[in-house]
Protein backbone atom coordinates (compact mmCIF):
# COMPACT_ATOMS: atom_id res chain seq x y z
CA UNK A 1 0.00 0.00 0.00
CA UNK A 2 1.29 3.37 -0.78
CA UNK A 3 0.05 6.70 -0.28
CA UNK A 4 0.63 10.83 -0.71
CA UNK A 5 -0.93 13.91 0.04
CA UNK A 6 -1.95 16.23 -1.99
CA UNK A 7 -3.80 19.48 -2.42
CA UNK A 8 -6.30 20.57 -5.00
CA UNK A 9 -5.39 23.08 -7.12
CA UNK A 10 -8.20 23.57 -10.29
CA UNK A 11 -10.31 26.29 -9.49
CA UNK A 12 -13.55 24.07 -9.88
CA UNK A 13 -12.65 21.33 -7.13
CA UNK A 14 -13.50 17.90 -7.84
CA UNK A 15 -16.70 18.60 -10.21
CA UNK A 16 -18.28 16.61 -12.75
CA UNK A 17 -15.90 16.40 -15.59
CA UNK A 18 -12.40 16.84 -14.05
CA UNK A 19 -13.89 13.47 -11.62
CA UNK A 20 -15.30 11.93 -14.68
CA UNK A 21 -11.34 12.51 -16.14
CA UNK A 22 -10.17 11.30 -13.31
CA UNK A 23 -11.87 8.29 -11.76
CA UNK A 24 -11.43 7.09 -15.88
CA UNK A 25 -8.15 7.04 -15.90
CA UNK A 26 -7.65 5.10 -12.35
CA UNK A 27 -10.37 2.85 -13.70
CA UNK A 28 -7.39 1.33 -15.70
CA UNK A 29 -5.26 0.05 -12.94
CA UNK A 30 -6.03 -3.28 -11.08
CA UNK A 31 -5.02 -1.53 -7.44
CA UNK A 32 -7.84 0.13 -5.68
CA UNK A 33 -7.48 3.73 -5.37
CA UNK A 34 -8.97 5.84 -2.22
CA UNK A 35 -9.26 9.55 -1.56
CA UNK A 36 -9.09 10.20 2.11
CA UNK A 37 -10.78 13.25 2.75
CA UNK A 38 -12.34 14.57 6.01
CA UNK A 39 -12.29 11.61 7.76
CA UNK A 40 -13.99 9.52 4.98
CA UNK A 41 -13.38 7.35 2.31
CA UNK A 42 -14.00 7.82 -1.14
CA UNK A 43 -13.70 5.16 -4.18
CA UNK A 44 -11.59 7.07 -6.78
CA UNK A 45 -12.66 5.03 -9.45
CA UNK A 46 -16.40 6.32 -9.50
CA UNK A 47 -16.77 9.53 -10.56
CA UNK A 48 -20.06 9.33 -8.08
CA UNK A 49 -17.77 8.83 -5.23
CA UNK A 50 -15.74 11.96 -5.92
CA UNK A 51 -18.68 13.91 -6.39
CA UNK A 52 -20.31 13.21 -3.31
CA UNK A 53 -17.23 14.01 -1.67
CA UNK A 54 -17.51 17.80 -2.43
CA UNK A 55 -13.53 18.50 -2.24
CA UNK A 56 -13.26 22.48 -3.39
CA UNK A 57 -9.89 23.92 -4.97
CA UNK A 58 -7.12 24.19 -2.19
CA UNK A 59 -8.44 21.13 -0.31
CA UNK A 60 -5.65 18.77 1.25
CA UNK A 61 -6.47 15.05 0.38
CA UNK A 62 -4.31 11.62 1.04
CA UNK A 63 -4.11 9.14 -2.37
CA UNK A 64 -3.86 5.34 -1.16
CA UNK A 65 -3.37 3.04 -4.02
CA UNK A 66 -3.50 -0.70 -2.69
CA UNK A 67 -2.26 -3.76 -5.12
CA UNK A 68 0.33 -5.00 -7.67
CA UNK A 69 0.25 -1.92 -9.87
CA UNK A 70 -0.14 0.56 -6.66
CA UNK A 71 3.45 2.74 -7.24
CA UNK A 72 1.78 3.58 -11.11
CA UNK A 73 -1.63 4.03 -10.11
CA UNK A 74 -0.35 6.83 -7.52
CA UNK A 75 1.97 8.39 -9.51
CA UNK A 76 -0.62 9.28 -12.25
CA UNK A 77 -2.75 10.09 -9.47
CA UNK A 78 -0.72 12.36 -8.33
CA UNK A 79 0.35 14.10 -11.45
CA UNK A 80 -3.01 14.64 -12.66
CA UNK A 81 -4.29 16.80 -9.43
CA UNK A 82 -0.88 18.89 -9.20
CA UNK A 83 -1.32 19.72 -12.68
CA UNK A 84 -5.07 20.67 -12.18
CA UNK A 85 -7.02 18.13 -13.65
CA UNK A 86 -6.90 19.28 -17.26
CA UNK A 87 -8.04 22.50 -16.31
CA UNK B 1 -60.09 31.49 -20.48
CA UNK B 2 -57.21 30.10 -18.41
CA UNK B 3 -54.43 32.58 -16.89
CA UNK B 4 -50.95 32.50 -17.08
CA UNK B 5 -47.95 34.64 -18.22
CA UNK B 6 -47.22 35.36 -21.55
CA UNK B 7 -43.59 34.43 -21.85
CA UNK B 8 -43.37 34.02 -25.64
CA UNK B 9 -45.23 36.30 -28.03
CA UNK B 10 -46.95 35.63 -30.92
CA UNK B 11 -50.89 34.24 -31.31
CA UNK B 12 -51.45 30.57 -32.06
CA UNK B 13 -54.62 28.52 -32.75
CA UNK B 14 -54.59 24.35 -32.87
CA UNK B 15 -55.54 21.05 -30.85
CA UNK B 16 -54.19 20.20 -27.49
CA UNK B 17 -51.41 17.55 -27.31
CA UNK B 18 -51.03 16.70 -23.98
CA UNK B 19 -47.33 15.83 -22.49
CA UNK B 20 -48.29 14.07 -19.80
CA UNK B 21 -45.70 12.87 -16.65
CA UNK B 22 -45.03 9.35 -16.82
CA UNK B 23 -46.32 7.29 -14.19
CA UNK B 24 -43.56 4.89 -12.86
CA UNK B 25 -44.91 2.65 -10.51
CA UNK B 26 -43.62 -0.62 -10.02
CA UNK B 27 -44.42 -4.03 -7.63
CA UNK B 28 -41.05 -4.77 -6.47
CA UNK B 29 -40.69 -8.47 -7.05
CA UNK B 30 -37.95 -10.93 -5.65
CA UNK B 31 -36.34 -12.39 -8.84
CA UNK B 32 -34.84 -15.81 -9.24
CA UNK B 33 -33.26 -15.85 -12.71
CA UNK B 34 -30.67 -13.52 -11.89
CA UNK B 35 -28.56 -13.49 -15.48
CA UNK B 36 -31.51 -12.55 -16.91
CA UNK B 37 -32.19 -9.80 -14.34
CA UNK B 38 -28.92 -8.56 -15.19
CA UNK B 39 -29.28 -9.01 -18.64
CA UNK B 40 -32.47 -6.81 -18.58
CA UNK B 41 -30.63 -4.29 -16.48
CA UNK B 42 -27.52 -3.86 -18.53
CA UNK B 43 -29.36 -3.45 -21.86
CA UNK B 44 -31.59 -0.80 -20.35
CA UNK B 45 -28.26 0.96 -19.54
CA UNK B 46 -27.39 0.62 -23.09
CA UNK B 47 -30.97 1.38 -24.66
CA UNK B 48 -31.12 4.90 -22.18
CA UNK B 49 -27.14 6.04 -23.14
CA UNK B 50 -28.34 5.31 -26.99
CA UNK B 51 -31.63 7.80 -26.46
CA UNK B 52 -29.10 10.22 -24.65
CA UNK B 53 -26.68 10.80 -27.54
CA UNK B 54 -29.32 11.36 -29.91
CA UNK B 55 -30.95 13.79 -27.53
CA UNK B 56 -28.05 15.39 -27.25
CA UNK B 57 -27.43 15.71 -30.51
CA UNK B 58 -30.79 16.93 -31.46
CA UNK B 59 -30.52 19.26 -29.24
CA UNK B 60 -26.80 20.47 -29.51
CA UNK B 61 -28.41 21.10 -33.31
CA UNK B 62 -31.57 23.09 -31.89
CA UNK B 63 -30.53 25.15 -28.93
CA UNK B 64 -26.81 24.43 -27.95
CA UNK B 65 -23.27 23.20 -27.10
CA UNK B 66 -24.43 23.61 -23.26
CA UNK B 67 -27.62 22.19 -23.22
CA UNK B 68 -26.06 19.03 -24.93
CA UNK B 69 -23.31 18.68 -22.98
CA UNK B 70 -25.81 18.35 -19.56
CA UNK B 71 -27.26 15.16 -21.23
CA UNK B 72 -23.93 13.54 -22.20
CA UNK B 73 -22.64 13.70 -18.34
CA UNK B 74 -25.84 12.02 -17.62
CA UNK B 75 -23.92 8.71 -19.77
CA UNK B 76 -20.80 9.10 -17.56
CA UNK B 77 -22.98 8.88 -14.69
CA UNK B 78 -24.79 6.07 -15.65
CA UNK B 79 -21.49 4.05 -16.62
CA UNK B 80 -20.05 4.46 -13.69
CA UNK B 81 -18.66 1.13 -12.62
CA UNK B 82 -19.14 1.98 -8.72
CA UNK B 83 -23.16 3.13 -9.27
CA UNK B 84 -23.40 -0.09 -11.83
CA UNK B 85 -21.40 -2.31 -9.58
CA UNK B 86 -24.21 -1.13 -6.86
CA UNK B 87 -26.93 -1.94 -8.52
CA UNK B 88 -25.55 -5.40 -9.59
CA UNK B 89 -24.71 -6.30 -6.50
CA UNK B 90 -28.56 -5.70 -5.68
CA UNK B 91 -30.01 -7.28 -8.03
CA UNK B 92 -27.02 -10.51 -7.32
CA UNK B 93 -29.26 -10.25 -3.67
CA UNK B 94 -32.59 -11.25 -5.89
CA UNK B 95 -33.85 -7.96 -6.31
CA UNK B 96 -35.74 -6.59 -9.50
CA UNK B 97 -33.78 -4.26 -11.81
CA UNK B 98 -36.05 -1.49 -11.08
CA UNK B 99 -36.36 -1.90 -7.19
CA UNK B 100 -32.18 -1.94 -7.89
CA UNK B 101 -32.15 0.85 -9.59
CA UNK B 102 -34.52 3.13 -7.39
CA UNK B 103 -32.26 2.24 -4.21
CA UNK B 104 -29.14 3.05 -5.82
CA UNK B 105 -30.29 6.53 -7.33
CA UNK B 106 -31.71 7.58 -4.29
CA UNK B 107 -28.43 6.74 -2.29
CA UNK B 108 -26.80 9.11 -4.09
CA UNK B 109 -29.63 11.79 -4.54
CA UNK B 110 -29.78 11.98 -0.91
CA UNK B 111 -26.01 11.84 -0.69
CA UNK B 112 -25.68 15.07 -2.74
CA UNK B 113 -28.55 16.72 -1.13
CA UNK B 114 -27.19 16.97 1.71
CA UNK B 115 -23.91 18.49 0.71
CA UNK B 116 -25.76 21.82 0.84
CA UNK B 117 -23.55 22.67 -2.43
CA UNK B 118 -25.32 24.61 -5.34
CA UNK B 119 -22.95 22.36 -7.66
CA UNK B 120 -23.56 19.17 -6.14
CA UNK B 121 -27.20 19.31 -5.36
CA UNK B 122 -27.43 19.60 -9.19
CA UNK B 123 -25.80 16.18 -9.76
CA UNK B 124 -28.79 15.25 -7.51
CA UNK B 125 -31.61 16.64 -9.71
CA UNK B 126 -29.10 14.82 -13.04
CA UNK B 127 -29.14 11.11 -10.95
CA UNK B 128 -33.60 11.90 -10.74
CA UNK B 129 -33.62 12.45 -14.46
CA UNK B 130 -31.39 8.98 -14.87
CA UNK B 131 -33.46 7.61 -13.06
CA UNK B 132 -36.70 8.32 -14.06
CA UNK B 133 -35.07 7.46 -17.45
CA UNK B 134 -33.97 4.29 -16.82
CA UNK B 135 -37.43 3.44 -15.24
CA UNK B 136 -39.17 4.48 -17.77
CA UNK B 137 -37.31 2.04 -20.22
CA UNK B 138 -37.20 -1.40 -17.78
CA UNK B 139 -41.07 -0.57 -17.35
CA UNK B 140 -41.59 -0.08 -20.77
CA UNK B 141 -43.64 3.34 -20.63
CA UNK B 142 -43.72 5.00 -24.34
CA UNK B 143 -42.95 8.34 -23.99
CA UNK B 144 -45.19 10.18 -25.95
CA UNK B 145 -43.47 11.28 -29.36
CA UNK B 146 -43.56 14.99 -29.59
CA UNK B 147 -41.77 14.53 -33.10
CA UNK B 148 -44.84 12.84 -33.98
CA UNK B 149 -47.58 16.12 -33.11
CA UNK B 150 -49.41 16.61 -36.48
CA UNK B 151 -49.16 20.31 -38.00
CA UNK B 152 -50.96 22.70 -35.65
CA UNK B 153 -50.39 21.43 -32.08
CA UNK B 154 -50.32 23.13 -28.86
CA UNK B 155 -47.88 21.50 -26.59
CA UNK B 156 -49.10 20.94 -22.63
CA UNK B 157 -47.16 20.02 -20.22
CA UNK B 158 -46.15 20.55 -16.28
CA UNK B 159 -42.49 21.94 -17.39
CA UNK B 160 -40.92 22.23 -21.09
CA UNK B 161 -37.40 20.30 -20.62
CA UNK B 162 -34.51 20.39 -22.58
CA UNK B 163 -35.22 16.66 -23.85
CA UNK B 164 -38.64 17.78 -24.81
CA UNK B 165 -37.67 20.34 -26.94
CA UNK B 166 -34.97 18.36 -28.73
CA UNK B 167 -38.31 16.47 -30.06
CA UNK B 168 -40.07 19.61 -31.11
CA UNK B 169 -40.67 20.43 -34.88
CA UNK B 170 -40.98 24.17 -35.57
CA UNK B 171 -43.34 23.61 -38.09
CA UNK B 172 -45.56 21.43 -36.72
CA UNK B 173 -46.09 23.12 -33.37
CA UNK B 174 -48.17 26.55 -32.99
CA UNK B 175 -48.30 27.52 -28.91
CA UNK B 176 -47.44 25.93 -25.53
CA UNK B 177 -48.53 26.22 -22.31
CA UNK B 178 -47.12 24.71 -18.87
CA UNK B 179 -47.99 24.67 -15.55
CA UNK B 180 -44.80 26.13 -14.07
CA UNK B 181 -42.34 29.09 -15.23
CA UNK B 182 -42.03 32.60 -15.78
CA UNK B 183 -40.25 34.76 -18.39
CA UNK B 184 -37.10 33.87 -17.35
CA UNK B 185 -37.10 30.25 -16.94
CA UNK B 186 -35.86 27.98 -19.26
CA UNK B 187 -39.38 26.98 -20.72
CA UNK B 188 -39.53 30.27 -21.71
CA UNK B 189 -36.30 30.85 -23.08
CA UNK B 190 -36.81 27.57 -25.31
CA UNK B 191 -39.53 28.88 -26.27
CA UNK B 192 -38.64 31.96 -27.66
CA UNK B 193 -35.53 30.18 -29.05
CA UNK B 194 -37.90 28.72 -31.42
CA UNK B 195 -40.36 31.42 -31.79
CA UNK B 196 -43.22 29.96 -30.67
CA UNK B 197 -45.91 31.52 -28.58
CA UNK B 198 -46.17 30.32 -25.28
CA UNK B 199 -48.49 30.51 -22.07
CA UNK B 200 -46.85 29.86 -18.96
CA UNK B 201 -47.79 28.85 -15.19
CA UNK B 202 -50.85 28.09 -16.03
CA UNK B 203 -52.74 26.39 -13.04
CA UNK B 204 -53.34 22.80 -13.78
CA UNK B 205 -52.95 22.78 -16.92
CA UNK B 206 -52.83 19.32 -17.76
CA UNK B 207 -56.10 18.08 -15.95
CA UNK B 208 -57.89 21.06 -17.47
CA UNK B 209 -57.07 20.67 -20.59
CA UNK B 210 -58.16 17.66 -22.97
CA UNK B 211 -56.19 16.25 -25.94
CA UNK B 212 -57.72 17.36 -29.20
CA UNK B 213 -59.34 20.55 -28.00
CA UNK B 214 -58.96 23.39 -29.80
CA UNK B 215 -57.47 26.44 -27.82
CA UNK B 216 -55.92 29.53 -28.40
CA UNK B 217 -52.56 30.45 -26.96
CA UNK B 218 -52.28 34.52 -26.72
CA UNK B 219 -48.69 34.83 -26.01
CA UNK B 220 -48.86 38.52 -25.92
CA UNK B 221 -51.28 38.70 -22.94
CA UNK B 222 -50.70 35.29 -21.34
CA UNK B 223 -54.08 33.79 -21.67
CA UNK B 224 -55.76 30.73 -23.12
CA UNK B 225 -58.86 30.95 -24.70
CA UNK B 226 -60.85 27.16 -24.24
CA UNK B 227 -63.63 26.12 -26.37
CA UNK B 228 -63.23 29.42 -28.74
CA UNK B 229 -66.15 30.50 -30.75
CA UNK B 230 -66.07 31.22 -34.57
CA UNK B 231 -65.74 34.78 -33.97
CA UNK B 232 -62.76 34.51 -31.77
CA UNK B 233 -61.13 32.78 -33.60
CA UNK B 234 -62.03 35.12 -36.69
CA UNK B 235 -60.59 37.79 -34.01
CA UNK B 236 -57.57 35.71 -32.68
CA UNK B 237 -56.69 35.10 -36.53
CA UNK B 238 -56.76 38.56 -37.99
CA UNK B 239 -54.36 39.37 -34.99
CA UNK B 240 -52.01 36.35 -35.84
CA UNK B 241 -51.77 37.81 -38.94
CA UNK B 242 -51.10 41.17 -37.73
CA UNK B 243 -48.48 39.42 -35.50
CA UNK B 244 -46.30 37.88 -38.63
CA UNK B 245 -46.95 40.77 -40.94
CA UNK B 246 -45.38 42.84 -38.18
CA UNK B 247 -42.52 40.50 -38.03
CA UNK B 248 -41.90 40.00 -41.77
CA UNK B 249 -41.73 43.93 -42.34
CA UNK B 250 -39.45 44.68 -39.54
CA UNK B 251 -37.29 42.45 -41.28
CA UNK B 252 -37.40 44.86 -44.12
CA UNK B 253 -35.40 47.02 -41.72
CA UNK B 254 -32.00 44.70 -41.09
CA UNK B 255 -28.94 46.39 -43.13
CA UNK B 256 -30.52 49.50 -43.42
CA UNK B 257 -29.90 52.76 -41.44
CA UNK B 258 -31.24 53.60 -38.07
CA UNK B 259 -32.49 56.94 -38.49
CA UNK B 260 -35.65 58.40 -37.06
CA UNK B 261 -37.81 60.35 -40.15
CA UNK B 262 -36.40 63.39 -40.24
CA UNK B 263 -32.98 61.65 -40.84
CA UNK B 264 -31.77 62.36 -37.38
CA UNK B 265 -29.13 59.05 -37.18
CA UNK B 266 -28.79 57.20 -33.62
CA UNK B 267 -26.65 54.23 -32.71
CA UNK B 268 -28.40 50.92 -32.24
CA UNK B 269 -26.82 49.00 -29.33
CA UNK B 270 -27.26 45.85 -27.84
CA UNK B 271 -27.17 44.28 -24.07
CA UNK B 272 -25.16 41.06 -24.18
CA UNK B 273 -24.83 38.79 -21.13
CA UNK B 274 -21.85 36.36 -22.80
CA UNK B 275 -19.98 35.99 -26.20
CA UNK B 276 -22.22 33.98 -28.02
CA UNK B 277 -25.11 36.43 -27.48
CA UNK B 278 -22.82 39.05 -29.54
CA UNK B 279 -23.72 36.94 -32.33
CA UNK B 280 -27.09 37.44 -32.18
CA UNK B 281 -26.61 41.17 -31.89
CA UNK B 282 -24.30 41.10 -35.10
CA UNK B 283 -27.13 38.55 -36.51
CA UNK B 284 -30.00 41.69 -35.76
CA UNK B 285 -28.07 44.07 -37.13
CA UNK B 286 -26.67 45.65 -34.11
CA UNK B 287 -24.42 48.04 -34.52
CA UNK B 288 -22.36 47.49 -30.95
CA UNK B 289 -23.05 46.38 -27.78
CA UNK B 290 -23.86 48.94 -25.08
CA UNK B 291 -23.53 46.57 -22.37
CA UNK B 292 -22.15 43.71 -21.92
CA UNK B 293 -22.79 42.37 -18.25
CA UNK B 294 -19.61 40.20 -16.91
CA UNK B 295 -21.31 38.60 -13.89
CA UNK B 296 -22.18 35.41 -15.45
CA UNK B 297 -18.33 34.96 -16.15
CA UNK B 298 -18.33 34.88 -11.95
CA UNK B 299 -21.39 33.18 -11.51
CA UNK B 300 -22.45 29.44 -11.16
CA UNK B 301 -18.86 28.47 -9.80
CA UNK B 302 -16.97 28.13 -6.76
CA UNK B 303 -14.13 30.74 -7.59
CA UNK B 304 -13.26 33.96 -8.98
CA UNK B 305 -12.25 33.32 -12.93
CA UNK B 306 -8.59 34.19 -13.65
CA UNK B 307 -7.42 36.62 -15.67
CA UNK B 308 -6.87 34.80 -19.04
CA UNK B 309 -10.12 33.30 -18.81
CA UNK B 310 -11.60 36.91 -18.48
CA UNK B 311 -9.35 37.63 -21.57
CA UNK B 312 -10.22 35.36 -23.45
CA UNK B 313 -14.52 35.78 -23.19
CA UNK B 314 -13.70 39.31 -23.82
CA UNK B 315 -11.79 38.56 -26.89
CA UNK B 316 -14.41 36.26 -27.92
CA UNK B 317 -16.91 38.87 -27.45
CA UNK B 318 -14.65 41.44 -29.67
CA UNK B 319 -14.33 39.51 -32.46
CA UNK B 320 -17.57 38.44 -33.36
CA UNK B 321 -18.16 41.80 -33.48
CA UNK B 322 -15.63 42.63 -36.08
CA UNK B 323 -14.59 46.37 -35.03
CA UNK B 324 -18.14 47.16 -33.66
CA UNK B 325 -17.79 49.22 -30.33
CA UNK B 326 -17.76 46.58 -27.17
CA UNK B 327 -18.49 48.49 -24.23
CA UNK B 328 -17.87 46.08 -20.89
CA UNK B 329 -19.20 46.84 -17.86
CA UNK B 330 -16.84 45.70 -15.11
CA UNK B 331 -18.01 43.37 -12.24
CA UNK B 332 -21.64 44.23 -10.89
CA UNK B 333 -21.79 42.25 -8.35
CA UNK B 334 -23.79 42.50 -4.76
CA UNK B 335 -25.79 40.93 -2.34
CA UNK B 336 -28.81 40.31 -4.56
CA UNK B 337 -26.68 38.00 -6.78
CA UNK B 338 -25.60 34.84 -5.01
CA UNK B 339 -21.94 33.78 -5.43
CA UNK B 340 -21.38 31.78 -2.54
CA UNK B 341 -17.54 32.30 -3.08
CA UNK B 342 -17.24 35.53 -2.46
CA UNK B 343 -18.76 35.97 0.58
CA UNK B 344 -21.08 38.91 0.42
CA UNK B 345 -23.71 38.99 3.20
CA UNK B 346 -27.29 39.11 2.43
CA UNK B 347 -28.44 43.06 2.39
CA UNK B 348 -32.07 44.87 3.61
CA UNK B 349 -31.48 46.59 0.07
CA UNK B 350 -28.66 44.58 -2.14
CA UNK B 351 -29.36 47.29 -4.53
CA UNK B 352 -27.83 49.82 -2.72
CA UNK B 353 -25.22 48.61 -0.22
CA UNK B 354 -21.86 47.23 -0.53
CA UNK B 355 -21.78 46.18 -4.40
CA UNK B 356 -20.49 47.13 -7.80
CA UNK B 357 -17.59 49.12 -7.73
CA UNK B 358 -17.91 49.63 -3.83
CA UNK B 359 -17.16 46.05 -3.50
CA UNK B 360 -14.47 45.84 -6.51
CA UNK B 361 -12.19 48.96 -5.11
CA UNK B 362 -12.15 46.66 -1.61
CA UNK B 363 -11.01 44.03 -3.77
CA UNK B 364 -8.38 45.15 -5.80
CA UNK B 365 -6.50 42.32 -7.05
CA UNK B 366 -9.76 41.04 -8.27
CA UNK B 367 -10.85 44.45 -9.90
CA UNK B 368 -7.29 45.30 -11.94
CA UNK B 369 -7.47 41.31 -13.21
CA UNK B 370 -10.71 42.12 -14.75
CA UNK B 371 -9.50 45.48 -15.82
CA UNK B 372 -6.14 43.92 -17.31
CA UNK B 373 -8.32 41.20 -19.23
CA UNK B 374 -10.22 44.11 -20.97
CA UNK B 375 -7.31 46.06 -21.60
CA UNK B 376 -5.45 43.13 -22.99
CA UNK B 377 -8.59 42.19 -25.19
CA UNK B 378 -8.59 46.08 -26.49
CA UNK B 379 -5.81 45.00 -28.82
CA UNK B 380 -8.34 43.12 -30.73
CA UNK B 381 -11.86 45.70 -31.69
CA UNK B 382 -13.12 48.98 -30.30
CA UNK B 383 -13.48 47.87 -26.48
CA UNK B 384 -14.56 50.49 -23.68
CA UNK B 385 -14.78 50.17 -19.91
CA UNK B 386 -17.67 51.20 -18.02
CA UNK B 387 -17.95 51.29 -14.81
CA UNK B 388 -20.93 50.42 -12.44
CA UNK B 389 -23.24 52.63 -9.79
CA UNK B 390 -20.88 54.98 -9.19
CA UNK B 391 -22.02 57.39 -6.73
CA UNK B 392 -19.36 59.76 -5.49
CA UNK B 393 -16.31 61.38 -7.53
CA UNK B 394 -13.65 59.27 -5.33
CA UNK B 395 -14.93 56.14 -6.68
CA UNK B 396 -14.39 56.96 -10.20
CA UNK B 397 -11.03 58.65 -9.47
CA UNK B 398 -9.87 55.38 -7.82
CA UNK B 399 -11.29 52.85 -10.97
CA UNK B 400 -9.60 55.78 -13.07
CA UNK B 401 -6.49 55.03 -11.25
CA UNK B 402 -6.69 51.57 -11.23
CA UNK B 403 -6.95 51.32 -15.10
CA UNK B 404 -3.40 53.46 -15.00
CA UNK B 405 -2.13 51.29 -12.95
CA UNK B 406 -3.31 47.98 -15.00
CA UNK B 407 -1.89 50.16 -18.35
CA UNK B 408 1.26 50.33 -16.98
CA UNK B 409 1.61 46.67 -15.37
CA UNK B 410 0.85 45.38 -19.21
CA UNK B 411 3.41 48.18 -20.46
CA UNK B 412 6.15 46.73 -18.83
CA UNK B 413 5.49 43.42 -19.81
CA UNK B 414 4.78 44.79 -22.95
CA UNK B 415 1.17 43.55 -23.50
CA UNK B 416 -0.46 45.40 -26.67
CA UNK B 417 -3.43 47.35 -25.53
CA UNK B 418 -5.58 50.06 -26.74
CA UNK B 419 -3.77 52.95 -24.90
CA UNK B 420 -6.84 54.97 -25.44
CA UNK B 421 -9.44 53.49 -24.41
CA UNK B 422 -12.75 54.81 -23.35
CA UNK B 423 -13.77 54.90 -19.85
CA UNK B 424 -17.38 55.59 -18.78
CA UNK B 425 -19.80 55.16 -15.90
CA UNK B 426 -23.16 54.55 -14.79
CA UNK B 427 -24.52 56.11 -12.18
CA UNK B 428 -27.75 55.74 -10.02
CA UNK B 429 -29.39 58.70 -7.53
CA UNK B 430 -31.70 56.57 -5.23
CA UNK B 431 -32.93 53.56 -6.80
CA UNK B 432 -35.06 56.31 -8.84
CA UNK B 433 -33.01 56.82 -11.80
CA UNK B 434 -29.85 55.03 -13.88
CA UNK B 435 -27.84 57.14 -16.23
CA UNK B 436 -25.23 56.10 -18.32
CA UNK B 437 -22.73 59.03 -18.88
CA UNK B 438 -19.75 58.91 -21.61
CA UNK B 439 -16.19 60.51 -21.02
CA UNK B 440 -17.03 63.04 -23.24
CA UNK B 441 -21.00 63.74 -24.07
CA UNK B 442 -23.74 64.65 -21.84
CA UNK B 443 -25.77 61.82 -19.55
CA UNK B 444 -28.41 59.81 -20.90
CA UNK B 445 -31.51 59.89 -18.29
CA UNK B 446 -33.09 57.19 -17.14
CA UNK B 447 -36.15 57.57 -15.10
CA UNK B 448 -38.05 54.59 -13.59
CA UNK B 449 -41.70 55.02 -13.21
CA UNK B 450 -41.53 56.63 -9.50
CA UNK B 451 -42.00 59.53 -8.51
CA UNK B 452 -38.75 61.71 -8.02
CA UNK B 453 -38.05 62.05 -4.44
CA UNK B 454 -36.64 65.17 -2.36
CA UNK B 455 -34.38 63.22 -0.44
CA UNK B 456 -32.74 61.76 -3.69
CA UNK B 457 -29.45 64.03 -3.19
CA UNK B 458 -27.38 64.73 -6.66
CA UNK B 459 -24.30 66.08 -4.90
CA UNK B 460 -22.11 62.89 -5.14
CA UNK B 461 -22.98 62.17 -8.98
CA UNK B 462 -23.53 65.72 -10.13
CA UNK B 463 -20.11 66.24 -8.75
CA UNK B 464 -18.72 63.28 -10.94
CA UNK B 465 -20.36 64.32 -13.63
CA UNK B 466 -18.60 67.35 -13.32
CA UNK B 467 -15.18 65.79 -13.12
CA UNK B 468 -15.86 64.09 -16.22
CA UNK B 469 -16.84 67.38 -18.05
CA UNK B 470 -13.80 68.83 -17.38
Amino acid sequence: MVSKKVTLVNAQGFHMRPASVFAQAMAKYTSSVTIKFNGNDYNAKSLLNIIAACIKCGSEIELVCDGPDENDALAEAVQMIESGLGE
Amino acid sequence: MLNGIGASEGIGIGRVMIIKEQTLEYTPKEVTDIEAELARFRGSVDKFCDNTMAQADAIRQSTGEKEAEILLGHIAIIRDPFMGGEIENLIKANQCAESAVEQICKMFIDMFSATGDDLTMQRAADVKDIRDGLLSILLGVEEVKISDAPAGTVLVCRELTPSMTAGIKKENIVGIITETGSKTSHSAILARALEIPAVLSVPNAVAQLSSGEQVIVDGDNGEVITAPDQAQIDEYSAKREAFLRERRELENYRGKATASADGTEYELFCNIGTPKDAVKAVDADGEGVGLFRTEFLFMDRSSLPTEDEQFDAYKQASLILKGKPLIIRTLDIGGDKEIPYLGLEKEENPFMGFRAIRYCLKNRDMFKSQIKAILRASAFGDIRIMFPLITAVEELREGKALVEEAKADLKASGIDFDENIQVSLNAKIGDLFDFDINWNTQATFDFENKSVSHHASSGGVGQAIRCIKK
